[in-house]
């Protein structure tokens, strides 16, 4: 075992570029963090973070508080109580929120205007509960047209299932021989699902672990992460569309008119072909592996200037990562990297949202697994940072472009750019290796005429691996350093005319 | 070099004397077992080995993410954490396992459900070797302690500094009782170390949780009076309800929640029956869809529909503080509404309306409106 790790870091050492920090410019100075004091006697397990229209923050908490704070006056005040770990807000109005918990999605209202809710109506449960631990339910999150979406967890191997369930039991949606992967025994375990306006509560995506977040793009478009763990090579950012098959195999039982069997008894190759890859795979152990709430940057250049971009938390790092997508061949896919990390910041970045001033809030959470507890705060200087803005794939390699112009000399230095590639296996086994991991050498590097963009042309372009790409010092033409020095775009199309 | 049957009757009679043995006793092999519990702990946060024995460390990973194991030289847990954290990218190809003289043996990663074995030789010096998880962040309360040394000397647990904070406790579940009120006698009266909530519960009040005896789509509700109760909104009925105390939801709070609240006090009654109520022709098969409740007073009083009707229950503590009064409500019913008993269920009855006939109370449209059922606890009834 010990030859085996040397064998693997002397390995690791010919790929490196060195052991320098991921973060050469300090970014306290474009980003701030703040830590929100917290109530005494609060055990601040964050399930969600919103914001009233009257500015108020308001969060949920595992023992089931939801309690409002305003921020001028650093004042928390109890809203409602009771709920089974609540893990998602949505506001209606200052004094009604939609709440998911366990048990179902509640309305919580204040019908009486003395502060505190009375009313907790049922909106949905039509989903089943075994009282599985993993079974947490998150969302809801809601389209131009008034459909809400919420996304069910898979219920855990490491668990079981309780005498009295709610829901019919499908012994389907396990493997045989139960070696402790998640399964779906009770509807519609690891799906994504809609509720429309008329109150009808539908199964829409399948093939979820672990989406501990949900969240709309600019255009509308439904994404959902999934962790990393069996059949989740590597944690990802779901492009979630209605009938899709997103890779763990359990919840297909739930799937209208499926049959064929235990779904973990088909033959990989064809749950292969069934499932829609990520869009964005977070690298584990590179850049996430417990991904959580995507969020869509709405603040208009009051967060800074990656405005449209999605933020996601990251419950096991210090960190915050930034995505940036775009549509090739049809198909949404694209680039992520460290977006915030340390100066502060905590782990357990369970929960994100913009408060009225543009900075992100962000609610932490434990609960058993790596993380924190409390809420902070990340607010933009108003300094911009020096950071890649955006990664396009081209049809001889990619086009980086910058949030300000480059030292033209560091920029056009081909050693600077060192990509690799490699692929995460489709398979049973808890998360997976790299596989076929290479250098790609670059071959050309051009710089736009405004300098903010970069050309590179790569030897090759596979389509199904991610390019991660490790930069060395290059300078904006201020002298500052960049921001980040590694970012990981998945390439699961080629443009058309590629080569 | 082997006096076994020399070490065995020493081991057998005289448990001191092993001491003056350790050289031979080096030659068995010591077999440590460890486990993962949820929330970034090992079962096990310390064992004791002698110097030179030959030790087999069997690491089964039960928990749902993947851990690794390594054991550093004393002293050197958190350094070789960081430099763990120092691997950035490089981390998962070097299993979290940075190159580092202090790391003395290591396990890779291993995941869920996998098991790894560890064969080496104690230390001849005598310390406290670190072991811990060295995956990005484990290792701040992912870990462990060996004692190496001839007399198996730990320092008491509680104050072992060794092992992670949360560990050196015996956990107290007593911590996290709740009582309904503070007339619990005196030496049973809990001084909370570290409260439940930013306030402090006002009974009534509720829990949405996991307890025994019912669906996962429970609710527990503490009354005053020292009454509790529990609601299953999965079937829309009181299922049970028990006097002296709230709950437990120490290990239902604690790590990922894979664990029920647990009932503090005695269950005085349990629903026996199909369903409490029947309305109209009570044999036929009857549908119940859950829908909410409001506070009045804080009381919670339930809506649910049966066969389309709507149905409201709100309960409160029964007068002299012996049972429970279920106050229901049928605004729109016209038909004939049937309370439902069983002999055995622990409780008597009386109703604010109606007749009882056959362990039944009848109830015309009009009384079924707005009526309450009393429920007694019987004399060396208890469940």
């Amino acid at each position: 075992m010990i030859a085996k790790s040397i064998t693997r870091f002397l390995i690791g050492i010919l790929f490196c570029t060195g052991m320098q920090s991921l973060f050469a410019q300090d970014k306290s100075e474009s980003y701030r963090i703040e830590t929100i004091p917290m109530p005494d006697g609060l055990t601040s397990e964050t399930g969600a973070v919103e914001f009233l229209p009257d500015g108020r923050l308001v969060a949920c908490f595992t023992r089931g508080e939801v309690m409002t704070y305003e921020p001028s006056t650093k004042k928390w005040k109890l809203f409602a109580e009771g709920f089974h770990d609540p893990l998602g807000i949505l506001v209606i109005s200052n004094s009604e929120l939609l709440v998911i918990q366990r048990p179902e999605l509640t309305r919580v209202k204040d019908t009486d205007d003395d502060g505190i809710a009375d009313l907790y109506e049922k909106v949905s449960d039509d989903f089943g509960i075994s009282g599985n631990y993993h079974e947490f339910n998150y969302g809801p999150v809601k389209d131009k047209d008034g459909n809400l979406f919420i996304s069910l967890n898979s219920s855990s191997g490491a668990g079981n299932i309780r005498p009295i369930v709610r829901g019919e039991i499908n012994p389907l949606g396990r493997e045989n021989g139960s070696n402790g992967q998640m399964f779906s025994n009770v509807p519609y375990r690891g799906w994504v699902m809609k509720l429309s306006p008329d109150g009808v509560l539908k199964p829409i995506a399948s093939g979820f672990r672990s989406p501990n977040g949900i969240g709309f793009d600019l255009d509308g478009n439904l994404f959902a992460t999934d962790n990393q763990g069996d059949w989740i090579g590597t944690s990802a950012l779901h492009h979630v569309q209605e009938g899709k098959f997103y890779g763990h195999p359990g919840s297909l039982v739930w799937q209208k008119g499926w049959n064929k069997g235990n779904p973990f008894l088909l033959p990989l190759s064809v749950l292969d072909s069934m499932r829609t890859r990520g869009a964005v795979l977070f690298p584990h152990g590179i850049i996430a592996n417990s991904p959580t709430q995507p969020l869509c940057d709405r603040t208009e250049g009051k967060f800074g200037p990656f405005s449209g971009q999605l933020l996601v938390g990251e419950m096991n790092n210090e960190r915050i990562v930034r995505v940036m997508l775009e549509r090739v061949g049809g198909e949404l896919q694209g680039a992520c990297l460290p977006f915030f990390e340390g100066n502060g910041l905590r782990k357990g970045n369970n929960r994100l949202a913009f408060g009225p001033d543009g900075s992100l809030w962000i609610g932490q959470n434990s609960h058993g697994w790596l993380g924190d507890q409390g809420i902070q705060r990340l607010a933009f200087t108003g300094k911009q940072p020096a950071d890649i803005l955006n990664m396009n794939l081209t049809e001889k390699g990619f086009e980086l472009t910058f949030t300000q112009p480059l030292d033209e000399s560091t920029a056009t230095n081909l050693s600077n750019y060192k990509f690799s590639h490699y692929y995460y296996k489709y398979q049973s086994l808890y998360g997976s290796d790299q596989f076929d991991k290479q250098n790609v050498p670059v071959t050309q590097v051009e710089i736009s005429n405004d300098r903010k963009k970069i050309s590179l042309t790569l030897s090759s372009l596979k389509p199904g691996y991610v390019y991660e790409l490790s930069l060395g010092t290059i300078k904006t033409s201020n002298g500052d350093d960049l921001a980040n020095k590694i970012i990981c775009y998945t390439l699961n199309k080629l443009k058309a005319g590629t080569f | 070099m082997k006096p076994y049957k020399k070490i065995i009757v020493f081991t057998f009679l005289v448990f001191s004397v092993n001491q003056l043995f350790a050289n031979q006793i080096a030659d068995t092999v010591s077999i440590v077992k460890i486990n993962v519990l949820v929330g970034l702990q090992f079962d096990q946060v310390r064992f004791h080995v002698k110097p030179g024995q030959k030790v087999k460390l069997i690491f089964s990973n039960s928990d749902d993410m993947s851990h690794n194991l390594l054991i550093t030289k004393p002293g050197s847990r958190l350094e070789i954490v960081n430099e763990a954290l120092q691997l950035a990218e490089k981390g998962p190809s070097m299993d979290y396992i940075p190159k580092s003289a202090s790391v003395l043996w290591s396990i890779p990663v291993v995941n869920p459900n996998q098991t790894q074995t560890l064969n080496f030789i104690a230390p001849q010096q005598p310390g406290v070797y670190p072991y811990v998880c060295t995956l990005p962040g484990h290792g701040f309360i992912m870990f462990g302690a060996m004692y190496v040394n001839a007399d198996g000397n730990m320092p008491e647990l509680k104050n072992d500094l060794n092992i992670p904070e949360n560990r050196r406790l015996d956990n107290n579940s007593a911590l996290n009782i709740q009582h309904n009120e503070h007339k619990v006698n005196e030496e049973k009266k809990i001084i909370t170390a570290k409260p439940l909530h930013p306030y402090t519960p006002v009974s009534p009040y509720l829990y949405r949780v996991f307890i025994e005896g019912a669906s996962p789509a429970a609710l527990a509700v503490s009354l005053p009076g020292n009454l509790s109760y529990c609601w299953d909104a999965s079937v829309c009925k009181l299922s049970f309800a028990w006097s002296g105390g709230f709950l437990d939801n120490s290990e239902l709070w604690r790590g990922k929640g894979d664990a029920l609240a647990k009932v503090v006090g005695t269950l005085f009654f349990r629903d026996k029956t199909e369903f409490p109520l029947s309305i109209g022709n009570h044999d036929g098969f009857q549908v119940v869809d859950y829908k909410g409740y409001s506070l009045i007073n804080r009381y919670p009083e339930f809506h649910y529909t049966l066969n389309g009707i709507d149905v409201y229950e709100l309960i409160m503590p029964n007068n002299n503080g012996t049972g429970l009064i279920r106050k229901f409500r049928i605004p729109g019913g016209n038909k004939i509404v049937w309370f439902n008993t069983n002999p055995t269920d622990g409780v008597s009855y009386l109703s604010s309306a109606g007749k009882w006939k056959n362990g039944k109370w009848k109830l015309l449209p009009k009384q079924a409106k707005d009526f309450s059922i009393t429920m007694s606890r019987k004399e060396g009834g208890l469940l």
